[in-house]
């Protein structure tokens, strides 16, 4: 176990000032996920558009440094991003947090990369991996349109 | 029993949790075992153990007698009249949900009332909101004060012609509040009210005295006294037990089974159906005896002394802000720290092998009234020391420098 890998600058960074926390105007996609053992919830608002690219991305909600961190990270990562590139990165992500040591989608930049894998530290602590994935498969609901509300504990 | 020696009496302090010294200060979720209870439980099984009520052979008696022996030890812990007053179930849940679904059954209309606090945890809560839905009940909430208590008068308040049941806890697991059972009891009997008691967090840290209170039902949770997971206790007056309906049907809990009819036992057994968490209730036996040989007036006395040197070391810690202030408080110290979320703090205090709790304690209802999503609680027991708290607060000055707060 390792805190300093756990809370890096980026981390508390983002978390402290997350990008992106509001709501997008005039969305077309959005859905909320809660964690019902703390209490987190997130709402993530979506804005695709003719051409299905993500013309904007938000999110509200509260929790820990680290979802509060994650999500923010996720919102600027994917905005500008076409749908299918959205799903590549959602994927790439999970993957990596599950079981991959690195991240495998070439259409993130170095620096995008980095600050992704600055989240692996939750791999160490089980019970945060939540804390760090709500956001995203939040994403995947609102993008899916599925209008379900993603729950950690389903 | 030398409170001062009592922390030798749970083996897992002999353990080192990631390399520290264990701080657990998680008791209001759950408390430690004495090693009494834990060789009860091995030696049971070892040697001595059969189902219980069913067979004739010689281990089954024997087992029988120490089953039931566990139940006159509570009988007598609560200061309960009866012995079959006395209910064993998987949990002060099972106990609550018993008596929301037999109330339900058979005393509960539509348009009835229920009581309950802005204190409730969940479990006293969902099985009362089952019945909203199937038996078209409202449910009212008395307020919490400024201080996190909830005052006679508030409960007075919101007392109406058609409340049935009042049902409260007796400590609060988040602010630590005590409330006056008493005095509830005196009041709601007084209009026909019936009192049910969430006693999850009252049993470990009171004395009780089930007659004296007077309540009509009081659940508690065998883990949180230092006994077993898997054990509850319903204690209920027998004119309640004798005439509601049984809670779950099966083995143990009738008297005749035929095609056309069906006939149930005699209390308790008709509200024990199906195998019983036997070992935990015959292990729990010694949990008492162990509460019993330190005596609850030293109890209170060692707890009360904690909370207060825990509150008032974490009062001159800036940014730490407790959550609620009762006069009559007991076992539990809730706090926030500006800037840091509560499973934060809980993650970075971990790592220094103090263990508390983080999130909403399972009471939503209170955390939304606070208007904060999450909090950190500190809970004592028996085994707690003062240093407990000198390294909480150690820790959390540590999560302070890692957040960059001053």
């Amino acid at each position: 176990m390792n805190l300093k890998e756990l809370y890096q600058e980026i981390i508390l960074e983002h978390g402290k000032n997350p990008r992106n926390l509001r709501k997008t105007e005039n969305f077309n996609k959005d859905a909320k996920g809660n964690n019902p053992l703390c209490g987190d919830n997130v709402h993530v608002y979506l804005k695709l558009n003719n051409q299905r690219k993500v013309e904007d991305i938000s999110f509200e909600g509260s929790g820990c440094a680290i979802s509060m961190a994650s999500a923010s990270i996720m919102t600027d990562l994917i905005k500008g991003k076409s749908d299918n590139e959205a799903k590549e990165i959602i994927d790439d992500f999970l993957g990596m947090i599950k079981e991959n040591p690195e991240l495998k989608s070439t259409i993130l930049e170095e620096d995008d990369k980095t600050k992704l894998m600055c989240l692996s530290g939750v791999k160490q602590y089980p019970m945060r991996v939540k804390c760090a994935t709500l956001s995203w498969h939040t994403l995947i609901s609102a993008m899916e349109d599925d209008g379900k509300q993603v729950s950690t504990e389903d | 029993m030398n409170i001062d020696n009592i922390k030798k009496e749970f083996p897992i302090f002999d353990e080192k949790i990631q390399n520290n010294d264990l701080v657990y200060l998680d008791s209001a979720n759950s408390s430690q075992k004495p090693k009494v209870v834990i060789d009860r439980i091995n030696e049971f099984y070892t040697k001595e153990f059969s189902n219980v009520g069913r067979s004739i052979h010689y281990l089954a008696v024997a087992a029988t007698n120490l089953y039931e022996n566990t139940r006159s030890s509570v009988q007598k812990y609560i200061n309960a009249k009866d012995k079959n007053e006395i209910v064993f179930t998987k949990g002060a849940t099972e106990a609550l949900n018993l008596v929301a679904n037999t109330l339900g059954q058979k005393y509960l209309n539509e348009g009835d009332e229920i009581l309950l606090t802005e204190l409730e945890h969940h479990s006293n809560y969902v099985p009362w909101h089952y019945l909203r839905k199937s038996k078209n009940i409202k449910i009212n909430f008395a307020e919490i004060n400024e201080e996190g208590e909830i005052p006679i008068e508030n409960i007075e308040k919101k007392i109406t012609p058609k409340t049935k049941v009042i049902a409260i806890n007796h400590l609060s697991n988040v602010t630590g509040a005590i409330l006056p059972i008493k005095e509830i009891t005196e009041l709601a009997h007084a209009k026909d009210i019936i009192v049910v008691v969430d006693g999850c967090q009252g049993a470990p840290h009171l004395k009780l005295d089930v007659q004296d209170l007077d309540c009509d039902f009081y659940a508690i949770s065998c883990h949180k006294m230092y006994g077993p997971t898997g054990l509850g206790i319903l204690y209920g007056k027998k004119k309640w037990l004798e005439e509601l309906p049984p809670y779950q049907g099966g083995g143990g809990m009738i008297k005749e089974v035929k095609k056309d009819r069906i006939t149930y036992g005699d209390l308790p057994n008709k509200y024990e159906a199906g195998t019983m968490a036997t070992a935990q209730v015959i292990a729990f036996d010694k949990s008492i005896k162990f509460l019993e040989s330190i005596g609850i007036e030293n109890i209170i006395k060692h707890e009360k002394e904690l909370i207060e040197y825990g509150q008032e070391i974490l009062k001159k810690n800036n940014s730490v802000k407790i959550i609620g202030n009762p006069k009559n408080k007991g076992g539990v110290i809730s706090f926030t720290i500006e800037g840091v979320h509560p499973h934060d703090i809980a993650t970075i205090l971990d790592e220094d092998g103090v263990a508390i709790r983080a999130g909403h304690h399972c009471c939503q209802i209170l955390h939304d009234k606070l208007e904060i999503p999450a909090s950190a609680r500190a809970s004592v027991g028996v085994y707690n020391t003062k240093s407990d708290f000198d390294q909480l607060n150690e820790s959390i000055n540590k999560c302070k420098k890692i957040f960059d707060l001053k």
